[in-house]
């Protein structure tokens, strides 16, 4: 039962601790992550929800709501332009949940599931940023300058995280 | 029944898309027109800065610690540089305080209290920076509360970095240089070339593939030639006169041929930023 586990608050403290943590290691490792012109993105959020969807089996968490609450304290508090990731975080994760019905999450599954995520994230907001005029780049140097770096720095940080966030959800539970 | 169950999803989609648009132009208007944000957005923004502030504290501490470390390495033989440098700053600061003194002098004679040239500073630390590619911004710890307006330059070490682009209370966003939006790098410059002729123009953009801010469309006989200092005009906005922007490095005849293209390397490590200073004109 989700209400009445440490889940209830557990789950938006993380949430929110990985999002400050997005914003430190960018700042922190900045000389190395945004080191022109390859581009790497953090995206821990992401995979806290996307590990959510994993681990949740019966639980019925309200990961939605959840993720676009997340969404819109990032656009408003990272980006400044309100409207991007408030509807792409819960698009992940109704996607990540439609995956998961198909294919039974595991280690493996979960970072093809992971790899699809990031994608769509990262393709979803150039594409807004696009259409607002927030960037100039085109989309063969986004694929090859952003998109294969943050995907493998993500998914690296998947192979990382995904046990020790595995043991925090068992132990929220 | 399947039918109408996919009717009301690709409803859901396409009003989700309409309101996700009229957001972000709603957005992205008031980030180019008004100099603060609406409240609710000002409110949210502090609150989550303050929490962040939490967070970003030990990190950003970690992250001194460890490159002080590094630099403890080679702390012998920059010293033994920094000493000559020392005894020639001494001389340069006597002869400074000198003329800043006539300055103020000569500004009291003929009665003019402000130049482009004043400007007062605030410094302040970086709390964040936005994990996203396309906008390299940086959260920094003042806000309107300690006097930062919107569209002030923003200085780190020797250089020019950016210019603020979204005022809250206490914190607000930085926009450097490095971010090649239609608005962020716009700032009015001047060239003066060894002949001694100045040279006026406006940065155009950031070349990411080789760290260089990019000035185009110069339309200017004298010779620009390599290592030739540019600094901020003054000209048309809040942005002081004099501040560094880096050193010509390369200058080539643009795409048409009919101007001038000026490639520029800043004068300070725009990747990589700790403290920064916000330009507070008095005008």
């Amino acid at each position: 039962m989700y209400r009445l586990s440490k889940m209830r608050f557990g789950f938006p403290i993380g949430l929110f601790l990985l999002l400050f943590i997005d914003g430190s290691i960018s700042q922190v490792f900045s000389r190395q992550m945004f080191n022109a012109p390859s581009v790497m993105v953090s995206h821990l959020v992401v995979l806290w929800l996307v590990c959510g969807v994993l681990f949740e089996e019966n639980m019925a968490m309200p990961l939605v709501k959840w993720a676009a609450v997340i969404g819109a304290v990032f656009d408003l508090y990272y980006t400044g332009i309100f409207g991007v990731y408030i509807f792409v975080f819960p698009l992940v994760v109704y996607l990540t949940r439609q995956l998961v019905s198909y294919i039974s999450p595991n280690f493996l599954s979960g970072l093809l599931i992971y790899f699809i995520d990031i994608t769509i994230v990262e393709a979803l907001s150039f594409v807004a940023s696009r259409a607002v005029h927030m960037t100039s780049m085109s989309g063969s140097s986004f694929l090859v300058n952003t998109l294969g770096p943050t995907l493998a720095f993500n998914l690296a940080m998947f192979v990382i995280l995904y046990f020790p966030i595995r043991w925090v959800y068992n132990w929220l539970k | 029944m399947q039918k109408f169950s996919f009717n009301r999803r690709l409803v859901i989609i396409i009003v989700c898309l309409i309101v996700s648009f009229a957001l972000m132009t709603v957005s992205v208007a008031i980030r180019n027109k008004k100099s603060t944000p609406p409240l609710i957005q000002q409110f949210g923004n502090d609150i989550v800065g303050l929490t962040d502030r939490v967070v970003a504290l030990p990190a950003n501490g970690l992250n001194g610690s460890v490159s002080a470390i590094s630099e403890l390495l080679n702390t012998y033989q920059e010293n033994q540089q920094l000493k000559k440098q020392v005894s020639e700053l001494a001389q340069t600061k006597v002869r400074d305080q000198t003329l800043a003194k006539e300055n103020k002098q000569l500004k009291q004679q003929i009665k003019l209290n402000d130049s482009l040239t004043d400007y007062t500073a605030i410094s302040a630390a970086v709390i964040t920076r936005t994990p996203s590619s396309w906008q390299n911004q940086v959260v920094i710890n003042k806000g309107s509360s300690a006097g930062v307006v919107k569209n002030m330059p923003v200085m780190s070490g020797s250089g020019l970095v950016g210019r603020v682009a979204e005022v809250n209370k206490t914190n607000s966003k930085v926009e450097l240089i490095t971010d090649n939006n239609d608005a962020a790098n716009r700032f009015a410059v001047s060239i003066t070339t060894k002949a001694g002729k100045t040279v006026n123009g406006v940065l155009s953009g950031y070349k990411s593939a080789t760290g260089q801010i990019v000035m185009d469309n110069l339309t200017t006989k004298s010779k620009i030639s390599k290592g030739d200092k540019v600094v901020t005009s003054g000209l048309g906005g809040v942005t002081p006169k004099g501040l560094f922007v880096g050193t010509v490095a390369q200058s080539v005849g643009s795409d048409y041929g009919l101007s001038t293209k000026l490639y520029i390397t800043p004068a300070t490590d725009l990747s990589d930023l700790n403290i920064v200073t916000v330009a507070v004109t008095k005008q």
